[in-house]
């Protein structure tokens, strides 16, 4: 009942914009790969790695066409933002894939150009994220979990020998001393888009997140900073809201 | 077309700015490396070591901020060619590291004119100021006393001297049904497994007979009062021959990364049964005390969590973090030119009930007070309070 009220009510208030902005405004779906690395150090620690890791990322792009070449774009997203830590040569086996879920809102300037069907663009912009959840996977020896005796004489090839592996799959507990949850960063993507029937608009498009908050707080002096930094490549689809609500007066406008 | 490329070019200056805005990655330098030139380099290099190696951080209760900020002007003081300054440099390492947690914590040094002084133990200092303090049980009480006053005929003692220093081991049966076994220190396994017979290893071969043979077990009491911890190994190799199933008594977790709060996860710890074990039921004690330290208090542990587990004597040291090379757990002890060892646990670990014991000592679940003059007079409260639990 609440659901029919409200596209009833959304129904009155796009009638009451007027016909000319709702033309300006196009909502739709976009979804992705992504590759995201961490912008850090391993210090000293020896065979210590960290690793870019894949993710997806699903949205629901805004657009505000301001005029033939600019354009405003909203997209709240779900964004994953994956990496791993890796150790090697005697300590190889050992490894903790991070799977960090962000709820994100790029603010972007969308600059097109070319034809009246198929335009480049450029985005622009600023975002916003929320560290909304976290998962850690992956194997650590256990200090009390010591295997079969390896016989005198025998070489040793790996540490897991020493300390057998323990395999984890767990929830991340965040730690409020330490994790800062809220992420800002900048976005730049370029793309191409392809208008179809004057209703619908497809696009292909590769972009880059810059992260400028360090994943932790300023909890400690010689603290070395985390920042995500994520390729993404992204496909999508965008419906002119007037042309939704109101089929027939577009073609009537036609 | 024009006010594109206007914009755009605007827009990209705006964001070529604002990636300014990432703060830049310290060179974070292995403390080993250091030159001790002068104090503040042996201030800087002992400093970055602790903030980046000392596993506790997440439970203790210095302030290594603090620390950095009351400390680095003191000792950039401070001349490392002059007698006085460098006493007076000692003085504020032992300051600096007095409230730490980690019970295993020594600092020892390689300045010649330090060379009298003794390394610096907080949790040893903090153990001489408390009111409960008594000196260790003489060793002469296991080795004599005991097996005098208490064990039946044909018990086994004996002792062993190896480079890490003197291990002793007392076995026996009381009432032929009970069985007994003492160690000051565990090295059992490797003392057991060397090729030459050894004091150590005919007590702990006669143990593990009576083990294996005794038919109407009554109970065992397992004595790691005074014991000063040792190999990890031995857990599974003593503990491990009395169960037949894993025995989970806690967690351990690591250092993962440079951040003071950079851990893995939890790693359950437990005691795996041996291959010739056998499944005892009847009561299994431990008696331990203030000077249990380390895997004397994992076995305290590993023994309580049985189910037919108990703990008797006083709670115990309080360094509970498992040690071994800082190489393999990214985190621990670590050397500078200046600092011989800071001698520090590799891991933290909790018990089963989710709290760390570290610094605190692991309580007993009967408490049975050290008593001096009964110590003097040949008798022994806790083992016989042990004794009492069986029947």
């Amino acid at each position: 009942m609440k659901f029919k009220f409200a596209l009833f009510a959304a129904f009155i208030c796009l009638n009451a914009i007027p016909k000319r902005t709702l033309a300006q405004f196009e909502i739709g779906l976009s979804g992705g790969y992504n590759k995201n690395s961490l912008h850090t150090s391993a210090g000293y620690r020896s065979f210590t790695e960290y690793h870019a890791r894949n993710g997806f990322e699903l949205g629901i792009p805004v657009r505000y066409t301001v005029n033939e070449w600019l354009a405003v774009q909203a997209e709240p997203s779900y964004i994953q933002k994956n990496y791993e830590l890796t150790r090697t040569h005697f300590f190889a086996g050992i490894y903790q894939k991070n799977i960090n879920s962000y709820i994100q809102l790029p603010l972007l300037a969308h600059f097109s150009f070319g034809g009246s069907k198929l335009r480049g663009f450029l985005n622009l912009g600023g975002y916003g994220a929320y560290w909304a959840s976290s998962r850690i996977k992956g194997v650590m020896a256990n200090v009390f979990n010591n295997g079969p005796t390896i016989p005198d004489g025998q070489q040793v090839y790996n540490f897991l020998q020493l300390n057998q592996a323990y395999n984890y799959n767990e929830k991340y507990a965040f730690d409020n001393r330490r994790d800062r949850r809220m992420e800002f960063g900048l976005i730049g993507g370029t793309g191409i888009e392809y208008q179809l029937n004057g209703k619908y608009r497809f696009f292909v498009e590769g972009r880059y997140a810059y992260s400028l908050s360090d994943l932790q707080k300023n909890y400690m002096i010689d603290q070395i900073p985390r920042y995500n930094d994520t390729y993404i490549v992204q496909i999508g689809c965008l419906f002119n809201i007037r042309n939704i609500f109101q089929p027939s007066q577009e073609k009537t406008a036609k | 077309m024009k006010n594109l490329f206007k914009n755009i070019t605007a827009v990209i200056f705006l964001l070529l700015l604002a990636s300014a805005c990432r703060k830049e990655i310290p060179q974070i330098n292995n403390p080993q490396d250091t030159i001790s030139g002068n104090f503040s380099e042996v201030f800087d290099s002992f400093w970055s070591g602790m903030n980046n190696n000392y596993v506790f951080w997440d439970i203790d209760t210095t302030n290594w901020d603090r620390v950095y900020k009351e400390y680095k002007p003191l000792f950039a003081k401070l001349n490392l060619y002059d007698s006085t300054d460098v006493r007076k440099g000692y003085s504020y390492f032992k300051e600096m590291t007095k409230g730490l947690t980690d019970s295993h914590y020594d600092l020892s040094f390689n300045d010649d004119w330090l060379q009298d002084s003794s390394s610096i133990n907080p949790a040893y200092q903090r153990k001489l100021a408390s009111p409960s303090y008594h000196d260790p049980i003489s060793i002469f009480h296991f080795y004599d006393v005991i097996t005098t006053n208490y064990l039946d005929p044909g018990r086994k003692r004996g002792f062993t001297n190896t480079e890490r220093g003197q291990y002793v081991a007392v076995s026996g049966t009381i009432n032929n049904s009970t069985l007994y076994f003492f160690c000051s220190g565990f090295n059992l396994k490797t003392l057991f497994e060397t090729d030459t017979a050894n004091g150590v290893k005919t007590v702990t071969q006669y143990f593990f007979d009576k083990l294996k043979n005794t038919p109407n077990i009554t109970g065992i009491i397992l004595d790691v009062r005074g014991n000063s911890g040792g190999a990890l190994v031995d857990l599974d190799f003593l503990i491990g021959k009395m169960i037949n199933k894993q025995l989970n008594f806690g967690y351990t977790r690591s250092k993962q990364g440079n951040g003071r709060l950079d851990y893995s996860p939890w790693a359950p710890a437990f005691v795996t049964p041996q291959p010739d074990s056998r499944n005892i039921t009847a009561p299994i004690v431990i008696l331990a005390d203030s000077w249990s330290v380390s895997m004397a208090e994992m076995t305290a542990m590993a023994v309580k969590s049985l189910p037919n587990g108990h703990f008797i004597g006083e709670r115990t040291w309080g360094a509970t973090g498992p040690l071994i090379d800082k190489k393999f757990y990214n985190g621990g002890q670590f050397s500078t030119d200046y600092i011989n060892l800071a001698y520090t646990s590799s891991l933290m670990l909790k018990y089963r009930d989710g709290k760390n014991y570290e610094g605190i000592g692991f309580p007993p679940d009967i408490e049975v007070k050290y008593d001096e003059s009964a110590f003097n007079a040949g008798k022994d409260p806790q083992l016989e309070a042990a004794l009492k639990l069986i029947k």
